[in-house]
């Protein structure tokens, strides 16, 4: 009972910091509209990076056009998703513990991860939002998807731990940066690997494919759960392996991030 | 020209000062930028291999990979921070300052990134340049590195440079408008990434669509460089595209020093 009811404050705070945010965004609608036009622009331009391709081609390693744009698709809401809630992260790496400002939180009555992701909402994820769902729209009447309730389940449950899989690899290298003060660039180094995740992994070769799978398993992402809905497969290994996957990631980041607040010496002054 | 030099030559010191207290960090954003290179690189060998041809619209593979690699090259050397700088210093206020001081606005930021850019040229020049040798070295069996290629297509990365310093400079001053200046410059980025043949080659493009972006100045920035490293571009068209890009190159440095001149009369900065 004790534990629901911190979840349930939990929730309430959030709701409360994303009203705010909310606030903010009213008060600076074109900044908004800009940085989720940027997020627009920048899918927009990828997409039309494909449709030249498949201009000329029939299929790529025998997946066609609209099965590609359903991977892509779906690897853009998890994306957006972690976007969203934990951008804050990335200023850990950045300037919070570099400039001594993670002592605030440590004076907050929640836990200071919490207190650090509540903070910021990144409206600007609506963007990617918006495409991926769009992308999926597109896709799905062309791919052979069934839509069931176990299907709808299996979807959400993949989106879920999809995005704890960001979060994760955001979490350990962010860490990072309480012992060695700014983290920022390996955080970026870590993040851009999910790129590799937008397409078929069958087309890399055997290394690379070992690293987004086992190492840093972004591929666990989009390719593993987007392909088990399309094209079928294992759903314990494709989407079993997502939240395997997340639950040890946050696992170790969870760990990292409770030691590295303990070895958090404050800036100077 | 000397007076000019020994005026701005310790920002050029206080920029390579500068990347060189960053040069770690700098390692670890290029090692991350070029994780996509190898993306595109898989991207277009599954390309290659499911088309059955030997060459797409013109280009061979190792075309193909050359122009991934040397891409990513030049848009990391010519890029320009400028757009940034001048917006943030419009934003606090901190360009009045600039104002007051009886030296160029435009060149102390300028000579300040030429001495940034000494860090990319020593730590991403090299090996990605030694990388794209030893791969077509490979492929072809026979050494593809031509000294005349290359020395034009430096030429025309400097060109490059200049022109993307002074159209971001003219971009930065959308401060004026925006304050959003992480949104817009992302956006801006996306645009000219691809209008400059950052993403694909813009021999791609459908006829009279190519054709206007060969035209435009974003074709300077990127494309003409690198057709000129792979060796796509004869005399004559080599000509041309430097012919271009000097133009291209006037056209901002004229239109920013009209903003700068005018704004400089209407310009109020909050506090003090």
């Amino acid at each position: 009972m004790k534990r629901l009811s911190k979840i349930h404050r939990m929730f309430k705070l959030h709701r409360i910091f994303i009203k705010q945010d909310l606030k903010r965004l009213m008060e600076y609608k074109i900044d908004f509209l800009t940085g989720a036009l940027g997020m627009l622009v920048s899918q927009a331009v990828e997409l039309v990076f494909l449709s030249v391709i498949f201009a000329q081609i029939p299929s790529l390693e025998g997946w066609t056009f609209t099965q590609i744009l359903f991977i892509y698709g779906f690897a853009l809401l998890p994306k957006a998703i972690d976007h969203l809630f934990t951008d804050n992260l990335w200023m850990i790496g950045y300037t919070i513990i570099r400039k001594g400002e993670f002592d605030k939180y440590l004076t907050r009555p929640v836990s200071s991860l919490f207190a650090v992701t509540v903070e910021k909402f990144q409206i600007d994820a609506f963007g990617e939002l918006f495409v991926g769902f769009v992308l999926l729209g597109i896709s799905i009447p062309g791919v052979s998807l069934e839509i069931s309730a176990l299907n709808i389940l299996l979807f959400i449950v993949a989106l879920f731990f999809s995005t704890f899989i960001y979060t994760g690899v955001k979490l350990i290298t962010a860490s990072v940066a309480f012992w060695t003060k700014r983290s920022g660039q390996i955080i970026y180094m870590f993040y851009m690997i999910n790129e590799f995740s937008k397409y078929p992994t069958t087309i890399y070769n055997k290394a690379v494919r070992f690293i987004v799978t086992y190492i840093v398993p972004f591929a666990f992402t989009a390719f593993f759960p987007a392909s088990y809905f399309i094209v079928g497969g294992n759903p314990w290994y494709n989407i079993g392996g997502t939240v395997v996957m997340a639950v040890l990631l946050m696992s170790i980041g969870i760990f990292l991030w409770n030691r590295g607040v303990k070895a958090y010496e404050s800036a100077g002054s | 020209m000397r007076k000019i030099l020994k005026i701005y030559k310790p920002f050029t010191h206080a920029g390579v000062l500068l990347a060189a207290q960053y040069r770690v960090n700098f390692v670890f954003f290029i090692l991350g930028d070029v994780l996509r290179c190898f993306i595109n690189y898989f991207l277009w060998h599954a390309v290659f291999k499911s088309g059955g041809a030997e060459t797409f619209m013109g280009f061979s593979e190792i075309d193909m990979v050359s122009y991934i690699f040397i891409s990513f090259l030049t848009t990391t050397l010519a890029y320009s921070d400028g757009a940034y700088a001048v917006g943030e210093e419009i934003r606090d206020g901190s360009i009045a300052m600039r104002m007051i001081k009886p030296i160029r606005f435009d060149l102390a930021f300028l000579f300040q990134e030429l001495g940034e850019r000494t860090m990319s040229l020593l730590l991403a020049f090299l090996p990605l340049v030694a990388g794209v040798e030893i791969f077509r070295f490979f492929a072809t069996g026979r050494f593809a590195f031509n000294l005349w290629f290359f020395l034009l297509y430096f030429v025309s990365l400097v060109l490059a440079y200049l022109i993307n310093f002074y159209f971001n400079v003219c971009f930065g001053y959308t401060a004026f408008v925006l304050k959003n200046l992480w949104g817009a410059n992302f956006m801006k980025d996306c645009i000219v990434g691809f209008l400059s043949g950052g993403i694909i080659p813009l021999a791609f493009m459908p006829g009279w669509l190519g054709t206007a972006l060969n035209l435009l100045p974003f074709a300077s920035l990127t494309y003409t460089p690198v057709m000129i490293y792979i060796g796509k571009l004869d005399g004559i068209a080599i000509l041309l595209s430097f012919g271009l890009q000097i133009f291209w190159l006037a056209f901002f440095f004229v239109l920013q020093q009209v903003i700068w001149n005018a704004s400089v009369k209407r310009m109020s900065v909050q506090g003090g």
